[in-house]
């Protein structure tokens, strides 16, 4: 094994990477290591890296065709010189795979944060799928696996920034629901679709651009569920044009199909155009719908009949049936599988939050924690706890 | 289990157990100035203009910059010192989009807890956005008229962590960095939570408030260690003699009262702690103390220190947001409809009087027992007629309802039942009294709707209120 260091700071670029392995004298091999946070029950991680809680366990995979087969060794380990955690590290070939958890004291109940670090130390890229197996049967989606209504595990929002994309597509987790809507008239079949955030969640979409480019997007509505006008009042953004909102009842009534065109602009340069549908906070339902995203490129706007009929879908550069047949995740991969490339000597790092005993993980789509915020919270508490 | 987590939990039990032999004894003076939290609050400021001079488009060329830029940043550093805050605002406005790209950087290189960025040309909302995207902290906009027409302001105004102010109010500027203020001392408090036969510690979502559960006997094992001190007997002699009235309780309520107050303020500052929330109902019903703790919570909450009932730690918190923010204790209360008059009654025992603010003179009260228990001290604080208040509960870390209203009497006990405080309240656009939200709200004097928004932008909180309209329209089912 390379560069294990024990009793020595390791500290790394990205998201202060300081673990203090303190352990001296301590047998490392076959050991399984329990961590908690100050008057919360513990969990563990086993001898061969899986997480164990009380609904169940989370083992980590690595694939890929250029690595090399190898057992962790998992040990106790400290974060921040405060922080109890236990720690697996395996050398894969051309990576080194090296996993933590940890455990976030949020309130009420804690949650375990599992971080997973993919180093590689040559002068190639190395493609890698990531996969996470649980061992009890979950509902999987996009963000969570929940067990029931409780969450056992979420991927927190900045964690796709390190997972390979495609070219469009939703970058959270709501709700499908094919058919829900009855558009009258002429209208693209696609109206029929929807996604709804349901419990207030914004609905999310990424479409690739040449960094700084305008396009114009233009979002399908149509309202089926409510009959009269005040009830779902929904914020539609695109990026670079200006936000509207938009009782569908009002402007175009129960079933009826709305076009609402945007200008839009990469405007912070980041090569992405996003898209969003948000609740109103005062809103009676604050549950957003969406039924169809066209994007053009340039600046010309169709004609809208034409293009509620479906007569020049084809013709749009972007095309989607929100909800639909059509429709698909910004990421590659599926549910608690991420395709990583890890760059040549560089690292690529993956958090997870896991409910530990009696705690349900926090939805992506609605907590305001970070990878961040939980670390500096677990510093804080072991701090003052210790003083 | 490993040698880590071995050691790991000989080290905490070693650590509560010294904890619980040390911090001040029964007989010191803690200076409750002293358990207010004081955080450090760093905020980066920046006026973005155009290349001058200007020709056309707005401020316009008649809009002397230099002289306006000089009065933004005397009033800067007058709010900034008023607030004890520091602002460091850049030399020089930045005029292009590099620099802006350069100042956003920096910001995240030095990590304030916000930045005020001011314009001085419609032309820079682009660069204002960038930064409310980009910077990584909370954003305030002060954008003095002149410099927006609607459409500029829509984008940025729903932009997460940005508040956006479009005026020539420089009061609104300073309101936001009050909440800035505010939320840093909600990060730097610990909140006492006395409930069960817990001892842990968490940290509150969002809000960053971290939580420490102890079990609930710790606070009568140290009410029953508290003697009667010289403090003890001059704050009852105080209770008794500012009264409007005094009802029920005789001086040996008025001592055990203030004893559970002095008890308090020794816990906090065992624990390092600066609020609590108690099972004070439990406590009470399992006949462990003389006297509830709502005349020594009146006392805290009128020195900043929030003191709130039933362990509810929203509640708490809710009572913090106007300590905080708003400088002066809140009421948390239960919701009564008053159908007749179609009002909201506002009841509970544990008002604070200092309604007005801190630095206000009290409201009157009248001492009275704990009316559920009829036992102890609990007042009457006697809200005034025909002042408007401010209904807020955070309902989790996401969301805070704010209601307002009209102070229109305050009831009392007897011929009503219920609790000694209780102040009707007439609500604004709220058609029907059974609508309005939530439970154990904070009723606090003053209308703060507009303030509150400042601190819902910069912090990704949701805003919500009570229906306008009648649910209940059309009768029964």
């Amino acid at each position: 094994m390379r560069g294990r260091n024990l009793g020595t700071l390791q500290v790394a670029s990205s998201l202060a990477w300081a673990i203090c392995v303190f352990l001296a004298g301590v047998e490392l091999t076959g050991q399984e290591v329990e961590f908690s946070s100050p008057g919360l029950p513990p969990s563990k991680m086993d001898a061969a890296g899986r997480l164990v809680e009380d609904w169940g366990s989370v083992e980590l995979q690595v694939d890929g065709s250029t690595l090399a087969e190898a057992s962790p060794k998992v040990f106790p380990t400290m974060l921040d010189d405060c922080i109890p955690a236990a720690l697996a590290q395996v050398d894969r070939g051309p990576i080194r795979v090296t996993w933590f958890a940890y455990r976030a004291p949020i309130f009420p109940s804690g949650v375990d944060v599992l971080t997973v670090r993919l180093e590689a130390a040559g002068r190639d890229p190395v493609p890698a799928w990531v996969k996470l197996r649980l061992s009890a049967e979950a509902k999987m989606a996009l963000t969570t696996a929940r067990i029931g209504n409780r969450v056992v595990l979420s991927v927190p929002l900045e964690t796709f920034a390190h997972v390979q994309t495609r070219d469009w597509g939703y970058v959270n987790e709501t709700t499908a629901m094919p058919g829900w809507a009855k558009p009258e008239g002429p209208a693209d079949p696609a109206y029929a679709n929807i996604r709804a955030g349901m419990g207030g969640v914004p609905i999310l979409y990424r479409f690739r651009v040449e960094p700084g480019s305008q396009a114009v997007v233009i979002l399908g509505v149509c309202e089926s569920h409510y009959d009269r006008a005040g009830i779902r009042p929904v914020l539609y953004e695109v990026e670079g044009a200006r936000p509207e909102v938009v009782d569908p009842i009002a402007r175009w009534g129960r079933h009826r199909p709305g076009a609402l065109p945007f200008r839009a602009r990469d405007v912070n340069g980041d090569g992405q155009i996003e898209v969003a549908a948000r609740p109103l906070p005062a809103a009676r339902d604050r549950n957003p719908i969406l039924n169809v995203i066209w994007v053009f490129q340039g600046n010309k706007i169709p004609t809208l009949p034409r293009l509620i009929s479906g007569e020049v879908s084809q013709t749009a550069w972007r095309y989607v049936d929100v909800g639909g047949q059509n429709d698909q995740s910004f990421y590659l991969g599926g549910p608690l599988e991420f395709p990583v490339m890890v760059p040549a000597t560089g690292s690529r790092q993956l958090t997870f939050l896991v409910a530990c005993p009696g705690s349900s993980a926090p939805v992506p789509e609605s907590t305001a924690w970070t990878a961040d915020s939980l670390r500096q919270a677990a510093r804080d508490v072991w701090l003052a706890w210790r003083r | 289990m490993s040698a880590s987590t071995a050691g790991a939990s000989v080290w905490l039990t070693s650590a509560r157990a010294s904890q619980r032999e040390e911090g001040p004894a029964p007989t010191d003076y803690v200076d409750p100035a002293s358990l207010r939290p004081k955080p450090e609050v760093r905020v980066m400021a920046t006026f973005l203009e155009f290349p001058r001079p200007y020709w056309l488009g707005w401020p316009g060329t008649a809009y002397d910059l230099d002289a306006r830029q000089a009065e933004f940043r005397a009033a800067l550093e007058q709010s900034a010192q008023k607030l004890g805050i520091q602002a460091y605002l850049e030399p020089r406005p930045i005029n292009n989009e590099g620099d802006v790209r350069q100042w956003i950087q920096k910001v995240k290189g030095e990590k304030p807890h916000a930045v005020l960025v001011i314009l001085q040309h419609f032309g820079t909302w682009g660069w204002a956005s960038l930064v409310g995207k980009e910077a990584g902290v909370p954003v305030i906009i002060f954008s003095p008229i002149g410099m927006a027409f609607t459409g500029h302001v829509a984008g940025p105004a729903r932009m997460a962590g940005v508040h956006v102010i479009s005026s020539l109010e420089w009061s609104a500027v300073e309101n936001a960095l009050r909440a800035v203020r505010a939320k840093r001392m909600f990060e730097e408090t610990r909140v006492l939570w006395i409930r069960g036969n817990e001892h842990s510690e968490t940290v509150v979502e969002r809000l960053g408030t971290k939580v420490r559960a102890i079990p609930r006997d710790t606070f009568n094992q140290e009410f029953d260690r508290q003697p009667v001190t010289e403090e003890v007997r001059e704050l009852a002699a105080q209770l008794r003699k500012n009264a409007h009235d005094i009802v029920e309780p005789n001086q040996e309520d008025a001592l055990n009262a203030m004893r559970t107050y002095v008890t308090a303020k020794r816990l906090l500052a065992r624990e390092e702690a600066h609020a609590l929330s108690m099972d004070c109902l439990g406590m009470v019903e399992a006949k462990l103390v003389p006297t509830p703790p709502c005349a020594g919570w009146t006392f805290l909450q009128d020195q900043g220190i929030t003191a709130g009932c039933e362990a509810d730690l929203y509640g708490a918190l809710s009572l913090m947001l106007t300590s905080y923010f708003l400088d002066r204790p809140g009421f948390m209360n239960d919701p009564v409809p008053e159908t007749v008059h179609n009002t909201l009654i506002a009841a509970h025992c544990t008002s604070g009087t200092r309604i007005a603010g801190f630095d206000k003179p009290p409201a009157p009260y009248v001492l009275r027992n704990h009316s559920e228990s009829a036992i102890g001290v609990a007042m009457q604080v006697l809200w005034p007629e025909g002042e408007p208040i401010t209904l807020v509960r955070f309902t989790g870390p996401h969301e805070l309802i704010v209601d307002t209203g009209k102070v229109v009497g305050n009831v009392p006990t007897p011929p009503a039942g219920g609790c000694r405080t209780s102040v009707e309240i007439a609500m604004d656009e709220v058609e029907d009294c059974r609508d309005v939200r939530g439970f154990h709200q904070v009723v606090t004097l003053g209308n703060h709707r507009a303030a509150l928004r400042a601190f819902c932008d910069l912090y990704g909180i949701k805003m919500t209120r009570s229906p306008r309209f009648s649910t209940f329209e059309g009768g029964a089912a």
